[in-house]
This record gives structure tokens, sequence and C-alpha cells, in this order.
């Protein structure tokens, strides 16, 4: 089992496609939403998908085929250890303890893996350790 | 890790219990002298004793490293061809206070750009000089005849300028609030992002290493003291604004924002490690300075203040949603609860977060020692030590009668 990340972009003529049930139904992934915003020149649909690395595969082709913008996200938000100073001010702000502080050290690290992209943490950082990829 | 248990102090007054500086100093310049940090003592003392750890141990050594706004630069820029007295003068953009002699100013940690860019200011214009970057230079003025000139505009360095010195007049608070938000909307302080309705809470010392907390009273620390500042050393020069002793006391430490330092020290020795720009969202930018201060183990009283640990520090949780200097805490917490990631309030369990760095107190309490250990840095008496009781005034309006 994979777990990947997708910035999915559409237009608005394809805004009506329910590629979320397609993906689901289709290919069997879990699908989770993290985020999502549709306006009048399309959407964006921020997911995380959960399956065998074959079936995220064939998704990704449909929806590429569907039209829609596919955009592996690896590296959402970027924490420069230069710039970190290890205070923990994002410790609590991150709602899935994305971030996590070694009790000996007293350093902090990232997991992008928990990530959700939600971005809360990006104007918490003192020191603006946190920066976040374009999308 | 310690030289503790192997060798007895031959030069402690058993009678009185007693050492001075000068026994102190002589021992660092034989390279002789026990030094562990406000952290490993506290095991020492609680496995062998008050009596038995001040006997052995002749300094202990503190840090902290956390955002001080009332933190600031003088500059002495050097005279222009022709000469100028600058009037007004501005670093990368941000103003610096100029009313002083032609060409020295002061730029303080908050002052943002004018131009709406408050996330760039004092703090980070510091952080640049003593990062060793090359800084915007811009002054205007009226011109006189000894100093004809109007306007200049150059770029400067540390390695261009003449002085470049810290003067903080606030620093290392001894405690401080912890800040929690009961409001529906985030609110962004200087104690930082705060979710609503208790989403977090917000602290900001190094609690047992912390230099005010490990000697309350201030017995060893006064004017002149040297310290660990900013990666060089520095001193103390005077007591911090706001210097107050009025605050509750329990287990030897006040559980509020009470004493404070003013201090000292050359840029050109210091390093951004220990110096750093901070910005607060949408309320401005500040210092983040690294200050460390040794407690000499003078008798048993001062081992037994500098073995103080987190369980027994507390602080006071203020609910930052009420617009009032005169908020009340809604209870108080000890550090070792805030430091354990979370706290209880109201039967929720609230996430807590840690504005100073507990990683580079320890970094800057275990360079401390080491400089002392290898006799790069000896201890100071202080020429004075700071009143013993002083409140702290609020700021009312008054009419001219009634001042």
């Amino acid at each position: 089992m994979l777990q990947r990340k997708y910035l999915l972009t559409f237009t608005s003529d394809i805004v009506n496609e329910p590629i979320t049930y397609k993906i689901v139904k289709s290919f069997d992934l879990l699908v989770n939403i993290l985020r999502a915003d549709v306006g009048d020149r399309g959407g964006r649909l921020l997911i995380s998908v959960e399956g065998s690395g074959q079936q995220i595969e064939k998704a990704v082709q449909y929806l590429v085929n569907a039209k829609v913008q596919v955009k592996e996200l690896n590296e959402y938000v970027n924490k420069s250890d230069e710039r970190c100073t290890d205070c923990g001010m994002c410790l609590s702000i991150c709602p899935v303890d994305a971030f996590e502080i070694d009790r000996i050290s007293w350093k902090i690290s990232f997991n992008a893996e928990k990530c959700i992209a939600c971005g809360m943490c990006v104007d918490a950082c003192p020191p603006q350790a946190i920066k976040i990829s374009d999308l | 890790m310690t030289k503790v248990g192997r060798r007895i102090t031959d030069y402690w007054d058993e009678e009185h219990m007693k050492r001075n500086y000068e026994e102190i100093n002589s021992r660092i310049k034989k390279g002789d002298a026990v030094v562990l940090t406000a952290e490993e003592i506290i095991d020492v003392v609680q496995s062998q004793g008050v009596k038995k750890a001040a006997k052995e141990v002749d300094v202990v050594t503190t840090g902290t490293f956390g955002a001080m706004c009332s933190s600031g630069a003088f500059l002495n820029f050097g005279h222009a061809e022709p000469p100028i007295k600058m009037q007004r003068v501005w670093l990368n953009d941000v103003p610096a206070y100029a009313g002083l002699a032609a060409v020295d100013a002061y730029i303080g940690a908050t002052e943002v750009r004018e131009n709406g860019e408050i996330n760039y200011g004092g703090g980070q214009v510091i952080e640049e000089l003593i990062a060793g970057r090359p800084v915007k230079l811009r002054a205007t003025a009226y011109g006189t005849d000894c100093y004809p000139r109007k306007g200049i505009e150059s770029y400067v360095s540390l390695k261009t300028i003449n002085q470049a010195y810290l003067f903080n007049p606030r620093n290392i608070y001894q405690n401080y609030a912890v800040a929690t938000n009961s409001s529906d909307r985030t609110l962004f302080t200087y104690m930082g992002k705060l979710l609503p309705n208790y989403g977090n809470a917000t602290f900001s010392s190094a609690g047992q290493l912390s230099p005010l907390l490990n000697d309350p009273t201030l017995r060893t620390i006064g004017i002149g003291t040297r310290i660990f500042l900013g990666g060089a050393q520095g001193y103390v020069a005077w007591e911090g604004t706001q210097y107050r002793t009025d605050v509750p006391v329990e287990n030897g430490v006040p559980t509020g924002a009470c004493r404070a330092l003013a201090v000292i020290g050359d840029m050109k020795k210091m390093s951004a490690d220990y110096v750093r720009g901070l910005y607060f969202h949408k309320y401005g930018t500040s210092l983040g300075v690294g200050i460390g201060v040794p407690i000499p183990i003078l008798d048993d009283e001062l081992m037994r203040s500098v073995s103080i640990s987190d369980d027994k520090i507390l602080a006071p949780l203020f609910d930052y949603s009420v617009e009032s200097r005169a908020r009340k805490p809604l209870t108080k917490i000890t550090y070792a609860q805030l430091r354990s990631g979370s706290i209880k309030l109201h039967g929720k369990c609230v996430k807590t977060s840690s504005l100073s760095s507990y990683r580079k107190a320890k970094d800057i309490a275990e360079k401390l020692k080491r400089w002392i250990e290898e006799g790069e840095f000896l201890l100071t008496q202080p020429v004075a030590t700071f009143t013993e009781s002083q409140t702290f005034k609020p700021l009312d309006l008054r009419s001219q009668e009634e001042v």
C-alpha cells in the first residue's frame, strides 16, 4: 500500500465530472480530500490517496485523460533547518502533529507524510523557517 | 560527563561553608573548576544533596534563547566626505534613531519598514549585520556649516563601521506569562499564533535553565557581570526596564514576569546562531537573543537555588483575548507540564508551544560551561547589585496637576 498526495487542477468545463467518485469506485483507492476550492475559472482539489502503486498509476492516467492537471506533492511545506531555531511554535499549530520534538536533543523535525498541506504553520513560525510550495 | 565525586574541593571553607569569586577564578585559570549546567545539577543535588553538591561544584551555567523585543544596536558609521550630520537614517529601509551625534544611530529590534512590510525590521537588520552581510545605509540631513552634506546612500557591514554593540534595555525576563485565547477567532500576538477556543497555549522561558530563575534574588548577578551574549562575552549593564520584585514567590521563584536585565556586548564577536531576526505575523519583528549567565556556587543557598527543576516553577496562564492590562490569570502551570506538549484546561487537552528554544538554551549553557572549563571565561563579582524592592508602575491618564 502506498500513500501519495496530488493537487488536481481542472477547468470549469469539467467541474461537474465526478472525479473523486470515479477514482474511489474504479480504482479502489482510499481518498482523503485535504482541500478543495471551486471558482469561476475551475477548481483545485488537494487529495491524499492510498492504494496499490499500480492502481494509483491507473487513476492518475484516468485523471490526465479527463483533462485534469495532476501534480504530485511531495513536499508542500518546507522547513529550513538552517533558519529553524527549534522553538516549537509549530507544535501546537499543526492539526495533524506533522512537527515532532525529540525530547533528548530538543530538535524539531517535520514529517512530510503526515502533512495535509493546510498551511497553518507558515505564518506561525517566528524565524520564518517554513515556506510553502507554489500550488 | 562530570567531575563530581572524583575529587573533593580543597579550598571550600568547611567552617563557614563558603567560597569566593577569587578562589573560583584561580581554579578556572588552572583548569580545575568543576562546572555543570543548570540541567545537569538537578540530578546531582537530588542524589547527593545540596551540601555535598555545593562542596564539589564551583559554577553552574544557565542559558536561554527567546524573543526579546527590547533589544537594539548602537552603530557608528564613520564620517563621509563631505561630512553629514545624519538626521534620519534607514538600514535596509528600516528607520534607525539618529538623534545622537553626527554618525551614531540606534536601531531597535521592533522597528519595521515604512512601506507596510512589517515582516522585516530592526531584528532582521541586526541579524544580517552579525551574519556579515552588507546592509544598505540611507541618511538625510538638513545640512550645517560643519556638516554640509544633505544625503547619502551607501552599503555598510560590520567590517566597514566602527563600534557596533547590542545594548538591550530589557532581556531574559525572570519567568513570563503563558498565553491562550478563549475567543472565536485566531489571535496573532507577540506570544505567537493563538488558536480560537483555547486551541493552544504558548509560553516563553527556559524554565530550569533560565538564568534569573537559578539565582532568583540576583545575589550574584548585577552591574558588570560577565555573561554569554549572542555567542560572545557580554556584560550586564543595568537593571532591565520594568524590573520588579513584587511578584508572588512559590518554591523560591517568582510565578510571573519579574526581574530582567539590560545587557551590552560587541556585535562584531557575535554569531547569527545566537542572534536571530524574528517575525510574529501581524504583530511585527523582534530579536531572538541567546544569553547565558554563570552562577558561582558561593554557598549552600546558591546550590539550592540552582537545583530548581521545571516541576517547581510556575507560570500564570492569561487569556490574551481579554484586551486589558488588568487581566487575571486563569491558573498557574508548571514548566514540566508546559514542556510535556499539552495541558489540561476546563477538562480539555490543550496543546502547548514554546516560543523560546530549549535546544538553544541547552546549547548556550553547555558552551558557557566549556568556556569556563577551558579557562576562557572568568567570573565577575557585580560592581553593584540591584534594588531589593521595586514595583512596576502603570501608565495612567493624568492632568499636569495629577502627576
